[in-house]
């Protein structure tokens, strides 16, 4: 069994949603690389990479957890 | 691998979201300008075998001069070399490019997707892995050579090697933002783009385990990355980030780099638990014991894996409460993996089962995986691990895990999928040949390596003591059989691609029920145009 699409409406909603999630894994990515050298600069890697940490968990329930039951 | 023609298509949707369709490159500008997800996973896979033999021409290198005491072969500095590169190349050339390529093949085939959502993107991925190849082996031709402190690449060697190291950390930086595009293009294709009815709980392991492994590795290859650049500017700009004589802290990289390196264990070993959940249901022609279990222990495991890197230098020097929580916290991760291990064996309970190849090497995977999954928890007691710590045993016990589980789930993966890929059923006695005789001589490579350990002969040494010696020879004789047993495999492979051998059904596999079966062999070019819906 297959189904339709249509080509318009539903293929630039995609390319949205698929830009978003990108921009937001990237994010994700910049802020570890920037967060690991930030918090050498500041001295206290524990406290920076806890905070870097604790926001990608949160931000990881979320994303997986609304698209659990899609 | 492909030897799908280009004007082989299903569906008939007209949006394709890129524009290969109309005027199709041939020759080497189809592989250089592709952005088809089956192109794509075809290069990763070959250039990973490439590497794979790379990589293996060092281990045998490393293992002949190894083979009685004394220096025989390399130079100190060179074997140093060599230890370094072939664990850097086995890991980001060999084992990470090949968990791609199977994903770039299955992924979009097990939802039911028409490709990946950035399809330039996915080919730029793959082509940003070369060069780093290549700037990795070139730098045994650098004055000073190539890196030789270790994979790890520790302070104070690494700040002081010479120009061989600045191409290293280029060549992981490169592989870094290779690993990082890959994951975010596996990440939304998997969200974004599966079939209509296809929820996320419906998913097949395979793309679970890549979706998991995926996040791990945007959250710890820009910490790498991070690593590597202080160690850059310490080298070349005068920071003092890890360089001791300006200030700096040796240690403070080796925690970095482990809060990088033991997630990275983990993005090696996911996808191949992956690929073993697709296999072991298939032919034990039962469904995957305990699925949402199984979904829950790799989250569990991936998650466990960010609070357990000091494990890898416990004789660093830690608070004792420390050494507790790095111990406790690494022997916690036994338990989600015993749940898939539990999993594995209960969904062959009273199966109808066969032992074809890619079961045989499945089967392999969870004898010698959970062995090396043992002497982990062994190495996770830090007083055992005080005495054990670089010694052979360690090399024997990641060995167990990355070999014989990698790259066995691999080689399974390889020989289930084959016949979709290239529409041709793989030589079965090659098969088994390959799969006992890799079996035989890797145990007879990695086992003795235990006793060596246990005796104390420390890793990264060209030259060891007498008593050593037997255990070193018989390794070495492993190590060459293991190696040539490969060859197999590649005439296998070889025979595969050229349409050598019986022509495979849609579904070879009677067991098998994900999506990728219901298309015919070789699967088409394009595929899931129009998606199908998933009841």
């Amino acid at each position: 069994m297959t189904a339709q699409i249509t080509p318009g409406t539903d293929g630039a909603r995609l390319r949205h949603a698929n830009l978003r999630t990108a921009l937001a894994v990237a994010l994700i990515a910049v802020l570890f690389f920037v967060g690991v050298i930030a918090s050498q600069f500041v001295g206290n890697s524990a406290v920076g990479m806890s905070v870097v940490a604790a926001a990608v968990l949160v931000f990881l329930a979320v994303a997986i957890g609304r698209n659990l039951r899609k | 691998m492909s030897a799908i023609p280009h004007d082989h298509a299903v569906g008939q949707n007209e949006d394709h979201g890129h524009d290969d369709h109309g005027h199709h490159p041939t020759g080497i500008m189809r592989w250089i300008t592709t952005t088809n997800h089956k192109d794509i996973g075809t290069l990763y896979l070959l250039f990973s075998l490439t590497m794979f033999f790379v990589g293996g021409c060092m281990a045998l290198t490393i293992r002949a001069e190894l083979f009685q005491p004394g220096l025989q072969i390399v130079h100190p500095e060179f074997f140093n070399s060599l230890t370094t590169l072939h664990g850097l190349i086995m890991i980001f050339g060999a084992i990470m490019p090949a968990a791609v390529g199977f994903a770039n093949w299955q992924v979009p085939l097990m939802i039911g997707a028409p490709d990946m959502a950035f399809a330039r993107m996915n080919n730029w991925s793959f082509w940003l892995l070369p060069p780093a190849a290549f700037m990795l082996i070139l730098s045994f031709f650098v004055p000073g050579g190539a890196a030789a402190g270790g994979w790890t690449l520790y302070p104070p060697l690494s700040v002081q090697a010479g120009m061989g190291m600045d191409l290293t950390i280029f060549a992981v930086h490169i592989m870094g933002a290779s690993s990082i595009m890959g994951s975010i293009n596996i990440i939304t294709t998997i969200l974004n783009m599966r079939a209509p009815g296809m929820t996320l709980m419906k998913m097949p392991m395979f793309c679970w385990t890549w979706l998991i492994t995926a996040y791990l590795l945007i959250a710890v290859m820009p910490v790498l990355a991070g690593s590597v650049t202080m160690l850059l500017t310490d080298r070349h700009f005068g920071t003092s980030f890890f360089n001791a004589a300006g200030g700096g802290d040796p240690v403070l990289f080796q925690h970095v780099f482990w809060f990088f390196g033991h997630p990275e264990v983990y993005i090696m070993i996911l996808p191949s638990f992956g690929i073993i959940s697709q296999i072991i249901p298939t032919f034990a022609r039962k469904p995957l014991f305990g699925y949402a279990s199984m979904v829950y222990a790799v989250a569990s495991i991936a998650i466990l894996s960010f609070i357990v890197w000091a494990h890898h230098m416990f004789t660093v020097g830690m608070p004792a409460a420390g050494l507790l929580f790095f111990m406790y916290a690494t022997m916690l991760i036994a338990v989600p993996t015993g749940v898939k291990v539990f999993n594995w064996l209960a969904t062959m309970w009273q199966g109808s089962m066969t032992f074809e190849t890619p079961m045989l090497f499945a089967i392999g995977f969870l004898f010698l995986f959970t062995m090396g999954g043992f002497t982990g928890l062994v190495l996770a007691l830090t007083p055992i691990d005080i005495q054990l710590q670089d010694t052979y045993y360690v090399v024997a016990h990641f060995h167990y895990v990355l070999v014989a589980g990698s790259l066995f789930a691999f080689f399974a993966g390889a020989y289930y999928w084959l016949p979709k890929w290239t529409g041709t059923m793989y030589n079965e006695k090659l098969g088994q040949w390959h799969f006992w005789a890799s079996m035989i001589f890797f145990n007879i490579t990695f086992f003795p390596m235990h006793f060596l350990g246990v005796a104390g002969m420390p890793r990264r040494i060209p030259d060891y003591a007498q008593q050593f010696a037997d255990w070193n020879m018989v390794a070495s004789v492993g190590a060459f059989g293991f190696g040539l047993s490969q060859l197999i495999f590649v005439i296998a492979l070889v025979k595969c691609i050229r349409g050598d051998g019986a022509k495979a059904p849609a579904k070879p596999w009677e067991g098998a029920d994900t999506l990728e079966w219901t298309l015919p062999s070789p699967v088409p070019y394009h595929t899931f145009e129009t998606p199908p819906v998933v009841q």
